[in-house]
């Protein structure tokens, strides 16, 4: 594992600065943003391996943002960070298509496990976009 | 008009269960952010063992922040433990400039999860209350959720009180969209401000919608 780039959403700013450092400090490349809004403006310009998102934040929370994320992107990999006791809210996350979802404060290890598992998905669905774009090819030219 | 009974204790349940859940939320950054200081702390130190030297400065501050954390999380609880023993008494006498201030901080989160924040103007004095403390706390809740549907974005709401001969008054504005009136949402409102002995003003002047709750001093 190394040279993820993970974009980091939560308007808890005292948090993503620690946390980003953290995983900076681990050789990931961190971009933190503090809403929804800033979270789909910098999906729409770089690339990502992983998304780690809050789910409680003003104007626009988690589960829309997840949503607005993945119609931009339907492979982006989002991690949700849920600082609810019960589970259901990260369940939902996953069905809408989060790839996971840890509760706040997660363990940095299991946080950078989830990112490695991100950027694995993430390579896996940009080979197959790829096969994918290679046979639509040759079978347009019949071979 | 008062409130029927069993909705007088599920419409209070509710309430302490909201706060509850805010405050439980709240207390659970404060610990994600003392988690993530932590965990710094000991990258650190395991970064000073393979040689590396450590930043003094840098962990002054990392302490400083650390204590900040403690601070707010103990003050945070503070607020949450006067909040829960008001819902214990049914008339107590009180100093409601404290529990105006308790509550406010208490629904900060909402408000601001709502896309707004509170600006609160509170006098430098004791205004003496007697009263059902926990019920009058609801209504500046209510009258704070009536007001976030009807205020445009962004803009902050304002919490004020004053007093006045035997009366004091709690006002709640902030600039709303034209037309967009709370209605029929204050009627439980009004009805929790009757069992009080007080009152509910709603007003509009020049786009500022303030609803004005009256309540009698000691």
């Amino acid at each position: 594992m190394g040279h993820e780039k993970v974009l980091l959403v939560d308007d808890e700013r005292e948090f993503t600065q620690i946390l980003a450092q953290r995983m900076e400090s681990r050789g990931v490349g961190v971009d933190a943003v503090a809403s929804g809004s800033e979270a789909l403006e910098k999906a729409k310009g770089a690339f990502y391996d992983a998304i780690v998102l809050d789910l409680a934040m003003p104007e626009m929370d988690g589960i829309e943002t997840l949503k607005r994320l993945l119609e931009i992107n339907p492979d982006l990999q989002v991690i949700l960070l849920t600082g609810h006791a019960s589970m259901e809210r990260g369940i939902e996350a996953v069905k809408l298509g989060a790839m996971d979802f840890l509760a706040k404060p997660a363990d940095i290890q299991k946080l950078m496990e989830k990112i490695g598992e991100a950027k694995a998905n993430k390579m896996l669905l940009v080979e197959k976009r790829t096969e994918q774009r290679i046979k639509g090819i040759l079978n347009a030219k019949g071979w | 008009m008062n409130e029927a009974h069993p909705r007088r204790g599920q419409r209070r349940l509710a309430f302490f269960g909201r706060i509850g859940a805010d405050i439980s939320h709240e207390m659970r950054n404060v610990l994600s952010v003392i988690g993530e200081y932590a965990g710094l702390l000991d990258d650190l130190l395991v970064l000073a063992e393979t040689g590396r030297p450590l930043d003094h400065a840098r962990l002054k501050t990392l302490t400083k922040n650390l204590a900040a954390q403690v601070k707010k999380g103990t003050e945070t609880t503070e607020r949450f433990n006067r909040f829960s023993h008001t819902a214990e008494e049914q008339t107590a006498s009180f100093d409601l400039i404290a529990v105006v201030e308790d509550v406010a901080a208490l629904v900060q989160r909402h408000v601001r999860l709502e896309g707004h924040r509170l600006e609160v103007e509170l006098p430098n004095r004791e205004i003496r209350v007697t009263n059902n403390a926990f019920d009058l706390q609801y209504a500046v809740f209510a009258a704070v959720g009536i007001l976030l549907k009807c205020l445009e974005k962004d803009e902050p709401v304002a919490v004020k009180v004053d007093a006045e001969g035997s009366t004091a008054a709690l006002s709640i504005s902030g600039r709303a969209a034209a037309g967009d009136e709370p209605g029929g949402r204050t009627s439980r409102l009004v009805a929790v401000m009757n069992e009080l002995g007080g009152t509910v003003n709603t007003s509009w002047n020049d786009g500022t919608l303030s609803l004005v709750l009256a309540v009698p001093t000691d």
